[in-house]
């Protein structure tokens, strides 16, 4: 042991109650961080893995030519350059596109869907909805509907072409459930009787409360479309690199291709703004820690200046006396990270089993958290920082001290 | 003086304070302190005796002069090698002996062998523990210092100035804040580890029985060294 870290873990063990306050300060500075960042990043991972486990982290829709304009400047951004396209409905190469999708490593499975706006009666109940037009294995494969089936059977959808799977919130609304009929409201104006199959809950809101899934051939012919798709969703093995894929998907296949963060921008925006808030205002307690730390060393700075001009005359060295109260905060990080952490994961356990009922943009019962080891590496970052910092300005008050001052004012 | 030379000044000149405050505390003060003798620094307050010491402890700089070690000329030297020097060669002892009060009397002498890295904690251990025998606190070794008396925490401070075995000891009237009884006790064991081991004592005192019983007695006015005289001789400067 160097002979700064000794009289450094002397000088912080006799002041004990004010090392006992830093150590409090940094604790709970970091224990909060890990929790509210655990909460507002579990909100949106739920969300994010809902929205990708139903619509696919990325989606392939309408196809599109370039406009011919004759002598107009070519587009600078993608964005004007999408402006400057003829769109037509549909995908009627599905398969091929599909054949070629498979190809690329990042993708993990995709599905053809055909979608539609429909209205869906049940007794006197009648509403808009979203018909998602699937096929049921494929679309089991890209999606997470079987492990949303929170009544009925998937099986029975699967066997049973006459049958839909309804969204949770809009069989509320229908007053549906397995074995109950719903009658699905053609373009043509002629109403099409389906037995509900299963009732489905993704959480997300928008989801829940529009959806019905019917089988693709099915749905083409009550939507009266011609072309065998709107859209094919895909799975992939890393949904962070979608936009990339999405691109290349467009110059690839001429048709618009869609990542989840374009689609969901909006909400994400939500949550990351929620997030750096809650960063910001925890930030505060880790930096009114640090104020009380840079209070307690330098009040130990000033109680310590006949010891310090003393250990000068000892051969002590101005950088030793720095390391002693810079070793002084670097206990008090490195006790207060490691505890900091600690109570931020037992804040966390203890928050995720707190009850909740959010029936909002998510449905949730309980407070969802993340846990990731990110959030602790950050925490304890930020908090050696601040500390670091704390300890700094009276470390080099105490090494700018003049011994002969000091003891010449107690001998003379 | 007969011994070897551990310490010397030569035309030493210090201000202290700024603009009108200035004083002159130094005025082309030389001095020569050999292996085994005592030396004593006497004069009226503000004279500039414990400005003298510090210089010579390597604590300050003078303004003018130089210092050496040995043959080692030190004025030039950085801060950390002169704190590597003061570390190596030079034992303080204070009027109010400073030890840290949080410390044992074992732990304060072990401070400046910690600083100096020459021993391990065991060596360092029985080190100390030699010392404070030597000064009879063998007995007292895990005392916290505060809860020791006036006497034996000056002691404490002894055995400290010589834990790194210094050529050199200094001593800002080290009998200054202690009774009759434990003054002359101090200053007996001085000066047994002086004739003892080799070491050379400077001493700045307002005592005149312990400036009597030194060696030499230098003499200072108004920042100039005016006398030193050896036993009953005078010698004029």
């Amino acid at each position: 042991m160097t002979a700064p870290l000794y009289i450094a873990l002397r000088f912080a063990t006799h002041r004990k109650r004010a090392l006992l306050l830093s150590l409090v300060g940094v604790i709970f500075g970091l224990g909060i961080f890990i929790c509210t960042q655990a909460q507002t990043q579990g909100f949106a991972q739920f969300f994010i893995d809902s929205t990708i486990g139903s619509n696919g982290a990325l989606m392939l829709h309408s196809r599109f030519q370039p406009r011919y304009e004759g002598m107009v400047v070519a587009a600078k951004s993608p964005r004007a350059a999408a402006a400057r396209r003829n769109y037509f409905e549909g995908i009627n190469n599905v398969s091929e596109i599909m054949r070629v999708s498979r190809e690329f490593s990042n993708v993990v499975a995709c599905s053809p869907v055909i979608r539609g706006t429909i209205s869906a009666r049940a007794g006197f109940e009648t509403t808009t909805a979203d018909l998602y037009g699937i096929d049921p294995t494929s679309h089991l494969r890209t999606t997470d509907l079987a492990k949303q089936i929170v009544n009925g059977s998937f099986d029975d959808f699967r066997n049973n072409t006459s049958s839909v799977i309804v969204g949770y919130r809009l069989a509320d609304l229908l007053e549906v459930g397995p074995g109950d009929t719903v009658q699905l409201l053609s373009p043509g104006g002629e109403y099409w009787r389906f037995n509900v199959a299963a009732i489905a809950r993704s959480g997300v809101s928008t989801i829940d409360s529009g959806r019905v899934y019917a089988h693709a051939r099915v749905a083409q012919r009550l939507l009266k479309k011609p072309y065998e798709a709107s859209m094919i969703i895909y799975k992939l093995r890393n949904p962070d690199r979608a936009p990339a894929l999405a691109s290349h998907f467009e110059d690839l296949f001429q048709h618009t291709a869609q990542s989840w963060q374009e689609r969901e921008e909006g909400n994400l925006q939500i949550f990351s703004t929620l997030r750096i808030s809650a960063a910001i205002t925890v930030s505060l307690i880790i930096l009114l820690a640090g104020f009380g730390i840079f209070n307690v060393l330098t009040m130990s700075v000033l109680s310590k200046v006949r010891e310090i001009a003393i250990l000068r005359s000892m051969g002590y060295r101005r950088i030793d006396i720095s390391a002693i109260f810079l070793w002084q905060g670097a206990l008090i990080a490195g006790v207060g990270s490691l505890l900091g952490c600690v109570l931020g994961a037992l804040l966390t356990l203890g928050i995720s089993k707190v009850p909740i009922h959010i029936r909002g943009l998510l449905y949730t019962n309980h407070f969802l958290v993340v846990w990731d080891w990110r959030h602790y590496l950050w925490a304890t970052m930020l908090a050696v920082v601040a500390v670091f910092i704390a300890s700094y300005v009276p470390a080099k008050r105490a090494a700018q001290l003049q011994p002969v001052d000091t003891l010449r004012g107690s001998s003379l | 003086m007969k011994g070897d030379i551990s310490l010397s000044c030569h035309d030493l000149e210090r201000y202290l304070g700024e603009e009108e405050e200035r004083v002159h505390a130094l005025r082309g003060v030389s001095l020569q302190v050999e292996a085994g003798s005592l030396h004593a620094v006497v004069g009226p307050s503000g004279c500039g005796k414990s400005t003298l010491l510090y210089i010579l402890g390597l604590l300050d700089r003078p303004d003018a002069g130089s210092v050496e070690v040995g043959s080692t000329s030190i004025s030039h030297l950085s801060d950390e090698e002169l704190a590597r020097r003061r570390s190596e060669l030079i034992g303080f002892i204070f009027q109010f002996h400073f030890l840290m009060e949080d410390f044992t009397a074992h732990e304060n002498v072990m401070i400046p062998m910690r600083r100096l890295g020459y021993l391990n904690e065991n060596e360092m251990r029985e080190r100390a523990a030699a010392l404070l025998k030597a000064v009879d606190l063998g007995d007292k070794l895990r005392r916290p210092s505060r809860h020791l008396s006036g006497g034996e925490q000056q002691r404490v401070a002894i055995a400290r100035a010589l834990a790194n075995d210094p050529q050199v000891i200094l001593a800002d009237e080290p009998t200054g804040n202690l009774d009759t009884d434990n003054s002359q006790r101090a200053f007996e064991l001085l000066t047994n580890i002086v004739r003892e081991r080799e070491k050379a004592l400077l001493l700045v005192t307002h005592n005149r029985f312990i400036a009597d019983a030194c060696d030499w007695v230098h003499e200072m006015k108004d920042g100039y060294l005016i006398a030193s005289h050896s036993h009953g001789e005078r010698i004029s400067v």
